[in-house]
């Protein structure tokens, strides 16, 4: 395919998503926007005490973490082995479309919905409870995009490997609903014992989550996350490779 | 070898200890409408899909136009001059139809026609309709659309009218014949006499992942459907001896009937003139020809599914 025809290709089959999958589905899209604001709101005013913006702080970014987990094991992997569990896969697998741009449409429609959820719980969280986030907008862009890669290269492989829809969905909740918890989205990490701690800071999410949440909300430099940022991208790199070996189209 | 527009050679696929394909060998003129006919499971779909690149044989040989699908180059090549109709396909349920066609067309860098491509498959009038709210027959006619979409020199088309009312069927049966007589090659897999009786110049009747036979419907059925019958009531009438020679002659209280070997025109002529040189008036006359039916089972040993059979009574 000629770049001109490749650019097409992308261009409509995202277009298709953004019809198929958001504007159509407006139920999905309402619950995925609503529920992460549930949380922010219950979670605040029930833990806050008389620090909501102190918890709210915290739970922003966290939330947000949680999201960009859900967005790639669920939203992508998951996604992946139902469109092959219903046939769909193998009737694109047979026209000249080259893989990467269905996948890259998949993607870039999963962040451009992880993109709202984001907003609106950072909006949610600055009008309600005056959180501030006082990052420079470029390294928490940097960040944000860093961990949606490892967590769509992880979630792909979830994709790769499982075969039917109903695992895959099974496996999607319990890598992030747990790892949410653990990750230091929800609960700090230091309420849990030390050692388990420690265990606790060497998984992805959690380096993921910490570095988002120093440089969006404490103005940390990435800089300062350097040895975590490699990890990631170690991770991405493992996770790329493994789906790239092991996805089966049909 | 050359000519042949697809050619299969020794094809076998297992599946742990079962070969639902076990040897199969064929070729498939240019230009020529070729079926595999046989019952669910006798491997039809296995082979369909080897050919297209979406089932990966044990061992064997096969070669679409000059390529070979196991093959990565070969196989970016034969997408791209290869329409194909397969039996387990989904579309998005909230895509419409009009959408579907646009999309795909993208996917192959030809321009968008949905409303003609729509037309032609007779889904003129449901261009804004959801995937999902399409019926079985609609949406195996959608995934024909995309099939022809950028007009291929070969098709696959796996069991096209399964599930299709009348209707469908109909618009089916006239692209394949437009289509033949556009000079492409076609090659579908059906469990429907009629379909196969009707549209192929060539059958394979595939039984347990083995052809077991192979040529034109009326050559199987000249060779294997057996005798062709007439019956009828005729008070007064005596088998001459000339009548005699046609067949095995029977008289069912009042009901003659002659199974005749050779073409049963003949035999009906001589029956009428001798009933007329008689002075006998011929009633409640019957002729059965043999059909690829009678073939099918006298090859098989089995009649076809029972939804064909329904189909066919």
């Amino acid at each position: 395919m000629s770049a001109a025809a490749v650019l097409r290709a992308l261009v409509e089959q995202t277009r298709a998503n953004f019809v198929w999958y958001f504007f159509r589905d407006t139920e999905m899209v309402f619950w995925s926007l609503a529920i992460p604001v549930f949380f922010l709101l219950v979670f605040s005013f029930a833990l806050g005490g008389s620090s909501t913006r102190q918890t709210s702080t915290f739970l922003v970014p966290g939330l947000i973490g949680a999201q960009v987990l859900s967005s790639g094991f669920w939203g992508v992997g998951a996604m992946l082995a139902t469109f092959r569990e219903k046939n769909l896969l193998r009737r694109v697998y047979l026209t000249p479309l080259p893989s990467w741009v269905f996948f890259a449409s998949l993607v870039i429609y999963r962040m451009t919905l992880l993109a709202l959820q984001a907003l609106l719980l950072a909006l949610v969280g600055s009008f309600v409870f005056g959180v501030r986030v006082v990052g420079n907008p470029a390294e928490i862009a940097a960040i944000l995009v860093l961990g949606a890669a490892t967590f769509v290269s992880l979630g792909t492989v979830i994709g790769a490997v499982v075969r039917s829809t109903e695992s895959a969905n099974n496996i999607a909740s319990i890598l992030t609903v747990p790892l949410a918890f653990l990750s230091d989205a929800y609960i700090p990490i230091d309420r849990f014992p030390q050692q388990v701690g420690t265990i606790l800071r060497a998984l992805p999410s959690t380096q993921f989550i910490d570095a988002f949440r120093g440089v969006a909300m404490h103005g940390d430099s990435l800089a300062h996350y350097g040895t975590w940022i490699l990890f990631l991208a170690a991770w991405t790199l493992a996770g790329t490779t493994v789906s790239a070996r092991y996805f089966r189209w049909v | 070898m050359h000519d042949a527009a697809l050619s299969v050679r020794n094809l076998v696929k297992r599946y742990g200890d079962v070969a639902a394909v076990d040897g199969i060998t064929f070729e498939v003129p240019r230009g020529s409408v070729f079926g595999l006919l046989g019952r669910n499971g006798a491997g039809k779909t296995t082979t369909l899909e080897a050919c297209i690149g979406l089932v990966t044989p044990t061992s064997g040989e096969i070669r679409v136009l000059g390529l070979d699908p196991v093959r990565r180059r070969d196989f970016a090549a034969l997408k791209r001059v290869v329409g194909v109709q397969l039996q387990a396909t989904s579309l998005p349920e909230k895509a419409r139809v009009g959408e579907i066609l646009t999309l795909y067309a993208a996917y192959y860098d030809v321009r968008p026609q949905p409303a003609a491509l729509a037309e032609r498959v007779g889904l003129g009038d449901k261009l804004a309709r959801p995937v999902g709210k399409l019926s079985g027959g609609e949406q195996q006619r959608l995934a024909l659309a995309i099939a022809l979409l950028h007009d291929p020199a070969l098709l696959f088309l796996d069991e096209p009218t399964a599930g299709m009312d009348a209707f469908g069927r109909r618009i089916l049966w006239a692209e394949v014949e437009r289509l033949k007589a556009a000079g492409k090659t076609l090659v579908l897999t059906t469990h429907y006499i009629e379909e196969a009786e009707r549209l192929c110049d060539e059958i394979c009747i595939v039984q347990h992942g083995r052809i077991v036979a192979r040529d034109t419907p009326a050559a199987l059925v000249a060779a294997h459907g057996g005798n062709a019958a007439i019956a009828f009531v005729a008070a007064g009438f005596r088998v001459s001896a000339e009548l005699e020679r046609l067949g095995r002659w029977t008289n069912d209280g009042g009901r003659w009937s002659v199974s005749v070997r050779s073409e049963p025109g003949h035999a009906l002529g001589a029956i009428v003139t001798h009933a007329n040189a008689l002075g006998v008036s011929i009633e409640e006359l019957d002729l059965h020809r043999p059909g690829l039916e009678d073939a099918f089972i006298a090859i098989t040993g089995e009649a076809l599914d029972e939804d064909a059979a329904e189909a066919a009574a």
